[in-house]
């Protein structure tokens, strides 16, 4: 073993491992406080369609509905008692469940969620048949012959005289 | 006058495209040799034909031409010169025409590159291809979305509206629409020549190597159209986004998804011979996809802040999808049996078996933003009830999907081909692994939480790490040569687009907004910058009134969000203003719709603070660059003994 690849033997890779693990415990479970009230308002207003634009959020609408949406988010948040889904349950209420741009995961709507969990399953498990396809391929093919030894011959010569060339 | 020149030049598109396609199938079949040699000239035709339309419509809009109905909607004589050469594209019938002579430019490269070879059947089949499309916008253009219509009469004096305001305040409306044509056009390049292998039966490897430059440069002329249409969102919407999720901007991601795994998977085929159907399969799905958004989009069957009135098109739109999806499909179950591939991948931790991990991953993200995008239009046909489907369903989804790929853009670049042996993952790996929680540990001490950014950050590093290796490597061995070809390149694409993914983890996670009063002369402190209102200053033309709210920003220099009424619309559009930084930007916009009064003494503004939006941009340039380099030669010539892909049993031929 070169020192080289001594570096990179496995206490390197534990080492470093350790070193990652760590970094991610202290960064995702650091208490950065509560959002500041404008954070929260985006928040919310990021999840809730304006009323009457063409598939804008009320985040990005400047219409006059959306502002008035936005007015009504705000007061709730700078009011403090209700919590994020308290203030869009009650938005859905005034103004309709199809203001809500996230899809409920009941009913028709659950398909939205359903299918691309049902299209993963079946990316993997045909990635799954077609790796063993391949493999039950190459092990009936048996070890190789003489003659296979001959043809890789064959070609290695045959590539260096082309390089020779 | 116009008029009867535009229509002249798009009957003669029409005539050269459907008589091109006609005669020159029918000299394939009989194999008439000088009939074929003369198919190229159609294309000459239909060149001169898109030309003499687009100058006749580039004219009419600059002459003010109000007996054409489509210079009545979008001309005016107060739009400046730029944007009035923009307002072709800034409705259904001229964004047609732009399909149109984008089309016919992309079909006489392919004559004038093929013309040697044009007593070739693969050659001649792929123009027929061409031409057929050709026929089918020409059509379009020429009939139900004709941009030379003619208008109703209208009184003396009379004076259009221009285009929709957002499409005359920023410079990159004349970039990023004819940008993106090129990309959804230029596939069309590919794309036939794909049915021109299936059709001659020569599905071998020839076919690919024909068209990769082609392939490789729409897709980079899509990726930049896609980053410019960000850019103009984030310079002129207001809202500080750059990607809202809107079906429209779907409809530019759903080719450029498929359009990315097929220029991955096309590796697998060129060395291996693998993968055929499954690229073919790619490249169908991308120029279906292109016909699929645009149906979406301009049928009105979906709403979105971008889509034009709906007009008379979908029917056609949504023919032309089906034929395109019939035919290529029943083209390739014909030629099932040459399909087969020879080979077989030996094990996932491969090149080739990361290519396919990859191109899953794409095709998975594809039918997810597929999904969301016809959703609503499921629920309205099975439900009979209104929904939405928004940002917030795509991005739930979209971040995992985003990680994954990460982590394959870390790993592939690192795999050999065939099979990779524990020792080298573990010696090629350690390096960019190093980069990864190097990356990791930068974001955590400059404050960086919450799990799924810092993945971004961990998974950029290393991916980063392994590009960089790379690039490393080749240039140690050939000096700057070494950053030129399909893989290198290719690993500098993937530095731009890390950048870009590290750049909206950042943005999208860290980004402060806060609504502040501000009096006059007062000085308010917020997120560590400070923001004094100076006044109001304005600038009025015969065009629009634009109102600004002059704010000191840091104590050194004035910014100017805007509110913009423009007079012959009456309608008002809220401008940004920008302070751009390498760490973050400060991004400023008024509050509402209306314009502050001139002796306001209090503004109201919406302020963000988001970190690291230049760094979008920066990758976007740095993804333009390598895609260039990517498609120069490298100059290392394949030896002919080195395996690339077994011969296909018949039909393969010259």
């Amino acid at each position: 073993m070169t020192s080289r690849s001594r570096w990179k033997a496995w206490p390197s890779w534990a080492a470093m491992f350790v070193v990652l693990v760590a970094l991610l415990a202290v960064g995702s479970t650091r208490d950065s406080g509560p959002l500041n009230p404008g954070d929260r308002i985006d928040s919310i207003s990021r999840r809730v369609a304006c009323p009457v634009c063409d598939g804008e959020s009320v985040f990005e609408s400047r219409n006059p509905a959306s502002e008035a949406i936005r007015a009504e988010i705000r007061a709730s948040v700078y009011d403090g008692t209700a919590t994020d889904n308290e203030i869009l349950a009650s938005i859905a209420n005034s103004y309709g469940g199809k203001v809500l741009l996230v899809p409920s995961s009941s009913g028709f709507d659950a398909l939205i969620w359903a299918l691309p969990a049902a299209g993963l399953m079946v990316g993997l498990v045909g990635l799954w048949f077609a790796f063993r396809r391949w493999r039950e391929e190459a092990a009936a093919l048996g070890p190789p012959s003489t003659e296979d030894y001959s043809l890789v011959e064959q070609a290695r010569q045959a590539r260096s005289e082309h390089v020779c060339e | 006058m116009s008029a009867a020149l535009g229509n002249a030049g798009l009957l003669i598109v029409l005539v050269a495209a459907s008589v091109g396609a006609l005669a020159t199938a029918v000299a394939i079949i009989g194999g008439n040799l000088r009939a074929l040699r003369q198919a190229p000239i159609y294309a000459a035709v239909i060149v001169g034909g898109a030309v003499l339309a687009v100058i006749s419509m580039q004219w009419a809009l600059f002459s003010r031409d109000y007996s054409i109905d489509f210079v009545q909607r979008v001309g005016s004589s107060t739009t400046p010169t730029l944007y009035n050469i923009a307002a072709m594209w800034s409705a259904l019938e001229g964004s047609i025409l732009l399909w149109v002579i984008v089309l016919a430019l992309f079909t006489g490269g392919v004559a004038l590159r093929f013309v040697r070879r044009r007593d070739d059947e693969l050659v001649a089949w792929a123009l027929v291809v061409m031409y057929v499309v050709m026929t089918f916008f020409a059509l379009v253009s020429f009939g139900p979305a004709s941009p030379f219509a003619p208008g109703a009469t209208v009184p003396i004096g009379f004076d259009g509206p221009g285009p929709n305001p957002l499409l005359q305040n920023h410079i990159l409306v004349l970039f990023h629409p004819p940008l993106l044509y090129l990309g959804y056009v230029g596939f069309t390049v590919p794309f036939a020549f794909a049915i021109a292998a299936l059709i001659t039966g020569r599905v071998g490897e020839g076919w690919l190597l024909e068209t990769r430059r082609w392939a490789l440069l729409s897709w980079g002329f899509l990726t930049i159209g896609i980053l410019l249409g960000g850019w103009w969102s984030y310079e002129v919407l207001g809202w500080s986004g750059v990607w809202a999720w809107d079906p429209v901007e779907n409809a530019s991601f759903l080719p450029w998804l498929t359009g990315t795994a097929y220029i991955h998977s096309v590796l697998v085929q060129q060395r291996r011979g693998m993968l055929r159907v499954w690229n073919l399969s790619l490249l169908i799905a991308t120029f279906a996809l292109t016909i699929l958004g645009t149906f979406l989009t301009r049928s009105g069957v979906i709403n979105s802040v971008h889509a034009f009135a709906a007009g008379e098109i979908d029917g056609y739109l949504l023919g032309f999808f089906g034929i395109v999806v019939l035919v290529s499909l029943g083209l390739i179950g014909w030629r099932g049996d040459a399909l087969r591939a020879p080979g077989r991948i030996d094990s996932p931790m491969s090149r080739e078996g990361a290519f396919l991990a990859n191109n899953v991953v794409f095709a998975l993200f594809a039918f997810i933003v597929l999904l969301g995008t016809v959703f609503p239009l499921l629920v309205e046909v099975f439900q009979d009830r209104q929904t939405v489907v928004g940002a917030p369903y795509f991005d739930r989804l979209s971040m995992p999907i985003g990680l994954v790929l990460l982590f394959l853009m870390a790993v592939a670049p690192v795999l050999p081909w065939r099979r990779a042996s524990t020792e080298t993952l573990r010696d090629r790996l350690f390096w960019p692994a190093w980069c990864g929680v190097g990356a990791l540990a930068i974001a955590v001490a400059v404050g960086a939480d919450r799990l799924a950014p810092l993945l971004a950050f961990l998974l950029g590093g290393f991916a980063a790490g392994a590009a960089g290796r790379q690039l490393l490597l080749a240039t140690r061995r050939q000096g700057l040569r070494g950053l030129v070809g399909r893989a290198n390149g290719g690993m500098l694409v993937h530095i731009g687009v890390i950048l870009i993914a590290v750049a909206l983890a950042a943005s999208n996670s860290y980004t402060h907004s806060a609504t502040l009063t501000i009096g006059r002369g007062e000085r308010v402190e917020w997120a560590g910058h400070s923001f004094e209102f100076v006044g109001v200053s304005t600038e009025v033309t015969a065009r629009a009134d634009v109102v600004m709210a002059d704010v000191l920003l840091d104590d050194k220099k004035v910014y100017a969000p805007a509110v913009t009424t423009y007079l012959q619309q009456g309608m008002t559009v809220p401008t940004p203003s920008v302070r751009t930084g390498l760490t973050s930007d400060v991004y400023l916009t008024i509050d509402g719709n209306d314009p502050p009064a001139t002796d306001a003494s209090e503004v109201v503004l919406r302020v963000f603070v988001k970190p690291m939006v230049l760094w979008l941009w920066i990758g976007g340039a740095v993804m333009a660059i390598g895609t260039v380099l990517s498609a120069l030669p490298s100059g290392r010539s394949r030896r002919p003994t080195d395996p690339t892909s077994a011969l296909v049993s018949g039909g393969q031929h010259g």
